[in-house]
């Protein structure tokens, strides 16, 4: 498990990280965000060493990560990388040996990797001349080529085509179903709710929210109503200081309630004013509580 | 995997990338074309036309002038003579080089002499001996021993000292281009996710000294063996020593100035500010580089030359110059490489920290001193 307890770092006066505390566990798919400029990539450097903390600690499986645990991590970096004039299978080769792999494991790890990615092809191409998806594809392989048990990725999906999501998100949950932890930052957050059962929000240096997506949104004080009365034109919710409407259009209207409102009484209340075609209470989605976190 | 491993494998990443480059195979046909031309363009400069002094001390044969002008002018030899006071003169005047030779005509009708500093201009020679065609025709003379070695010396000291100069600067550039292309292309973040940001720099300056070194061995192979094959010289018994020296100070100026240029490279982040960024480096290398060629190659034994044998960024120019011209001390250079490595290992101390604070980040040109604060790993 990778944990990190109360990061904390400073540029001059900015504060990049103020007592950030979250954990990764293995075989779990961890997406990690907040607006730019909360503390992502800085935290992410942390882990690698390429940032020094001002506080704080960071342990793998209980103890301070050191050049050892970081041959063992995968690490894609939000700017992306790496050598243009090399050939990708040497490229791949070079970043499995330098995580610690024998040339011959290198090699075949490169191989395994250049198939599954779809690339077996360009193996002997120098990077440069390789499309901008299949460069992507190429810097993924890089994080992934030596089998890292922890996998940090840095706004994977930037810049890719849904086809490219779609790949990089079964590659991620592959992983994840293998064991690995894996953690990456993204600023689609319907992607996220998606393809994650954890998250963790930064919000100016400090953790907001961090914990499975159900159940963030289910701890969640609102509760967001939609209701649609045929031929009311919505004055059924007259004289109702509990719900606010936040849309309405015609019969629909969309309302934000209390978690511990009282369904039965409203949705009597709408019944009465008329047919009721829709009638749906739900906790907010990720985006909601997202904006909700960052806009506090 | 043991550091020594990371470092390993970065030296062999560059040996193999760059060994295999155009710019590799490129640079290795240049440097050819340098040295060959280095052994036999003074050769061919030399035996071309200028004009020869020939000074005359006493009455020479009327007749003798004109007819030694006729002559030159028909081997293609711009010939001048003047009348010289006396003997002394004329020898002052052929030690300070304003006479190639000097003709002496005793009063009493007895040998003529002719007589050179050292081994004369055999043209100018054959031109004035075939003057006196009635024996017993004229004696020779030369004021210093020939010494055929000497002049070899003069041709390794100048010619290495050039190597040496495109040597450690050629290859300290590649360092220099190496670290901006990694900050720039942005892999660099990558690959020190698992690497010590100095051991990148070791493993870098090493891979590339180590191409740097295999083509400083063909140019010499090449140069020595064109020298002996086209007659230009031959071997002295110091050659040995000579090359030995330049192997030496190569792998000392090129540690000394990689490594400077590296760690300016990385305050840089694109390649237009690597040039900004390096030029104190090449204003000092080029500085040492004409102070050994004007200077210490003048006077190799004088105190300028020996003061700069001290100065480490100096010294890899002066020293092996010196040495070949057998014009230094044992100590000299013992203590001299001394210096220059515990200018080398201090560079490395406190280049490899501006080194890591600064390989990272991006954006603007950084300050020596803040990537000196901004070090990460300290």
């Amino acid at each position: 498990m990778l944990e990190i307890t109360d990061l904390s770092k400073r540029y001059g006066s900015v504060v990049a990280l103020d007592g950030a505390t979250f954990s990764v566990r293995p075989g779990r798919l961890v997406g990690f965000l907040g607006p730019n400029g909360a503390g992502k990539t800085t935290t992410m450097r942390c882990v690698f060493g390429l940032v020094r903390p001002d506080h704080g600690t960071i342990t793998w499986q209980g103890r301070p990560i050191d050049r050892t645990h970081r041959l063992r991590f995968g690490y894609m970096p939000e700017q992306r990388g790496l050598y243009p004039r090399m050939k990708v299978a040497d490229q791949l080769s070079y970043f499995a040996q330098q995580h610690g792999l024998p040339a011959t494991t290198a090699r075949a790890a490169t191989a395994r990797w250049l198939d599954g990615l779809g690339l077996a092809d360009r193996a002997g191409a120098k990077l440069e001349a390789l499309s901008h998806g299949n460069q992507q594809r190429v810097q993924l392989g890089a994080a992934l080529v030596h089998d890292p048990v922890l996998l940090v990725l840095d706004e994977p999906f930037s810049g890719l085509d849904p086809l490219g999501i779609a790949t990089m998100s079964g590659i991620l949950r592959e992983r994840a179903a293998a064991g690995v932890a894996v953690v990456f930052s993204s600023h689609q957050l319907d992607l996220v709710e998606d393809l994650c059962e954890d998250v963790v929000i930064v919000n100016r240096g400090r953790i907001a929210a961090a914990g499975a997506i159900d159940d963030l949104r289910a701890a969640s004080a609102r509760r967001h109503l939609e209701v649609e009365v045929v031929g009311n034109g919505n004055a059924w919710l007259d004289g109702r200081p509990d719900l606010t409407i936040v849309e309405q259009r015609g019969d629909f209207a969309r309302l934000i309630a209390p978690a511990d409102l009282d369904l039965a009484g409203v949705l009597s209340a709408a019944s009465a004013a008329g047919p009721v075609r829709r009638f749906a209470f739900q906790p907010p989605t990720l985006s909601e509580l997202f904006m909700d976190l960052v806009q506090a | 995997m043991s550091r020594r491993r990371a470092i390993w494998l970065v030296a062999r990443r560059e040996l193999l990338e760059r060994g295999r480059s155009r710019a590799f195979l490129l640079s290795l046909i240049l440097s050819v074309g340098i040295i060959v031309a280095g052994v036999f363009l003074p050769t061919l400069i030399g035996s071309g036309p200028g004009s020869q002094h020939l000074g005359v001390v006493g009455s020479p044969p009327s007749g003798l002038v004109p007819g030694l002008a006729a002559s030159a002018k028909a081997v293609g030899l711009v010939l001048r003579v003047e009348s010289v006071s006396d003997l002394p003169t004329g020898e002052a005047r052929l030690r300070d080089d304003s006479l190639e030779a000097l003709l002496v005509v005793p009063p009493d009708g007895s040998t003529p002499t002719y007589i050179v500093k050292t081994r004369g201009n055999g043209l100018l020679q054959q031109v004035v001996a075939a003057s006196f065609t009635t024996p017993p025709q004229i004696a020779f003379r030369e004021l210093e021993a020939a010494d055929p070695d000497r002049d070899t010396s003069f041709l390794f000291a100048n010619v290495g000292v050039i190597l040496l100069f495109i040597s450690i600067f050629s290859f300290g550039t590649w360092v220099l281009t190496g670290v901006v292309e990694e900050k720039q292309s942005r892999v660099v973040e990558v690959v020190l996710s698992t690497i010590e940001p100095r051991d990148l720099l070791i493993g870098k300056v090493l891979g590339i000294g180590v191409l740097g070194l295999a083509q400083l061995v063909v140019m010499v192979t090449v140069g020595l063996s064109a020298g002996v094959a086209g007659g230009r010289f031959s071997l002295p018994p110091t050659t040995g020593s000579t090359v030995a020296m330049l192997f030496v100070w190569f792998i000392l100026g090129y540690a000394f100035y990689s490594t400077a240029l590296g760690v300016l490279g990385a305050l840089a982040s694109r390649m237009e500010e690597a040039s900004n960024a390096s030029s104190p480096v090449s204003f000092i290398a080029m500085g040492g580089y004409f102070f050994a060629l004007i200077v210490a190659l003048n006077d190799p034994a004088g105190t300028a030359a020996r003061i700069a044998s001290f100065i480490p960024p100096v010294a890899p120019m002066v020293v092996p110059l010196r040495a070949a011209l057998g014009a230094i001390e044992p100590w000299e250079i013992i203590g001299s490489a001394a210096f220059m490595v515990a200018a080398i290992w201090a560079l490395f101390v406190v280049g490899g920290r501006v080194y890591s604070g600064a390989v990272l980040q991006t954006g603007a040109r950084l300050r020596l001193r803040d990537a000196w604060r901004a070090s990460g790993r300290g």
